[in-house]
């Protein structure tokens, strides 16, 4: 009964644990990473880039797991805005150009300006490799669509390139298609925490010069540039809902764990002798 | 709340759908499984109509009609890619050496990108950063070096079918037992990441359809 009714008293834990109000200033539960290295290396990539830089967001996230990054990507949309950078988005998967979207559509409701919109791009690694020679469609006009075309009109172009990852292109396709042919070109990535090891050899070696892949570090990231001022109301997971499921979790993962070890006892017993 | 949804009367609608739909899939743990299948119908439909449209207005339109009839002269190059676009299309009822051509040349040129991607963006560049490279006074040179016999360990778990020495065996079986261990990490962090997209919908149902704020 208790095992069958599990996953609604979970969905009712957790929004009661997401009801208890938490007091502002309240550090007792933090979910933000206490290691800064990986929120320093960002706020350091966008920092360090010279008066209006050009900064290219790729949007390619998942529906599924972009509200894992959500917090990340519109707090980086508010620090390069925030910068004076001029920014453009682009999108190689259709899921990443759907957020594009909305991402835009929500900057320019709440009265902001949106990045310059480059579309969709079809080709995967392909149309990432076209876009190193061109990545401007035909019909885009403006000041930052002029300066691009100034300076070459592809990838190049820019000063760095943020690729907000999901599972059909991620940064692993910017470093391997962009960055050998582009050495000079700063990439950096924020990614849900499925493709952090996939990604984290490329921060190491350098061939990415910041990655946020986990959700303590996005949610660090989010609180440095201004939390839930620039990302939006509750934008980022409560810390209690957080730990109340990860307790549920260690609770059915510590039932298993004795339930395995009492059938493994139970056959050795009646094993004959 | 994700601050998609307007706060006008379609923001409103929009909210609407989308707590009725995040309610009907999660009716699949108390066993209502024609409302979940149904509602994968619906996104199964919802995304091919939204990459249809997507291929026509952003692909099909601007990169291959319009410079087409506009500029036949200046792009050439754009009618054997419309002559392999249509090959494609109508694979199902052309013949098969019509269509070959067109499929090897797509499954050729994409695993041509990618092979020649992770030799030259991958493998070489992550051979040379796993190699020790500060020398003897390095403060780093445990944890490369550490890293280096990891890897070797992980790689030498991967000797299946190969003759093996027992000391190659223990060392094959120690670098399993470390591969289980990473991926246990890995796994530690995806329950959180999974978590925090489930504490989302609840927060989403609460603060964006109920409107309970904390």
């Amino acid at each position: 009964m208790l095992r069958r009714s599990a996953p609604a008293l979970l969905l009712l834990l957790l929004a009661g644990a997401w009801l208890v109000p938490q007091r502002p200033g309240d550090t007792t539960l933090r979910l933000a990473s206490s290691d800064r290295s990986h929120v320093d290396q960002l706020l350091s990539a966008v920092g360090d880039l010279p008066i209006n830089a050009m900064v290219l967001v790729a949007c390619d996230a998942d529906l599924g797991t972009y509200p894992e990054i959500r917090a990340a990507t519109r707090a980086l949309l508010a620090d390069l805005a925030a910068h004076g950078d001029r920014t453009a988005m682009v999108s190689y998967t259709p899921e990443g150009r759907a957020i594009a979207a909305a991402e835009r559509d929500r900057i320019a409701r709440a009265g902001g300006t949106p990045p310059l919109d480059l579309g969709f791009v079809s080709g995967s690694e392909a149309g990432l490799v076209r876009g190193i020679a061109s990545i401007l469609p035909a019909a885009t006009t403006g000041v930052l669509a002029d300066e691009i075309r100034k300076r070459g009109g592809g990838i190049g172009a820019f000063d760095l390139v943020v690729v907000i990852s999901g599972s059909d292109l991620s940064a692993r396709s910017w470093v391997e298609q962009v960055g050998a042919r582009l050495p000079k070109l700063k990439l950096a990535a924020i990614a849900p925490t499925f493709l952090d090891p996939e990604l984290e050899p490329y921060l190491g070696s350098g061939q990415l010069v910041a990655l946020l892949a986990t959700l303590r570090e996005g949610v660090g990231y989010a609180e440095a540039i201004g939390g839930d001022a620039v990302a939006g109301p509750a934008s980022t997971p409560a810390p209690l809902p957080m730990l109340v499921g990860m307790l549920v979790a260690l609770a059915a993962l510590g039932e298993a764990a004795l339930r395995r070890t009492g059938r493994v006892r139970t056959a050795a017993g009646r094993r004959p002798s | 709340m994700n601050g998609f949804m307007a706060g006008d009367l379609g923001g409103a609608l929009a909210t609407w759908v989308a707590a009725l739909v995040t309610i009907g899939v999660w009716s699949y743990v108390v066993g209502a499984r024609r409302i979940f299948v149904l509602l994968q119908y619906l996104l199964a439909g919802l995304a091919t109509g939204y990459l249809v449209l997507l291929a026509i207005h952003d692909v099909l339109v601007p990169r291959l009609v319009t410079p087409l009839v506009t500029s036949p002269r200046d792009h050439l190059l754009l009618v054997p890619a419309l002559v392999l676009a249509c090959l494609l299309i109508g694979a199902s009822w052309l013949p098969r050496r019509a269509v070959a051509p067109a499929t090897a040349i797509l499954v050729g040129g994409i695993s041509a990108y990618a092979l020649g991607g992770a030799v030259i963006g991958t493998i070489l560049p992550q051979m040379a950063a796993a190699l020790p490279a500060g020398g003897a006074g390095s403060p780093d040179l445990a944890s490369e070096l550490l890293a280096l016999v990891i890897t070797t360990l992980v790689l030498l778990s991967f000797l299946h079918g190969a003759p093996r020495a027992a000391l190659t065996a223990q060392a094959a079986s120690l670098g399993r037992w470390l591969l289980i261990g990473g991926i246990g990490g890995w796994l530690g962090f995806l329950i959180v990441s999974r978590l925090s997209l489930l504490v989302d919908r609840v927060g989403f149902l609460l603060a964006n359809w109920l409107t309970v704020l904390r």
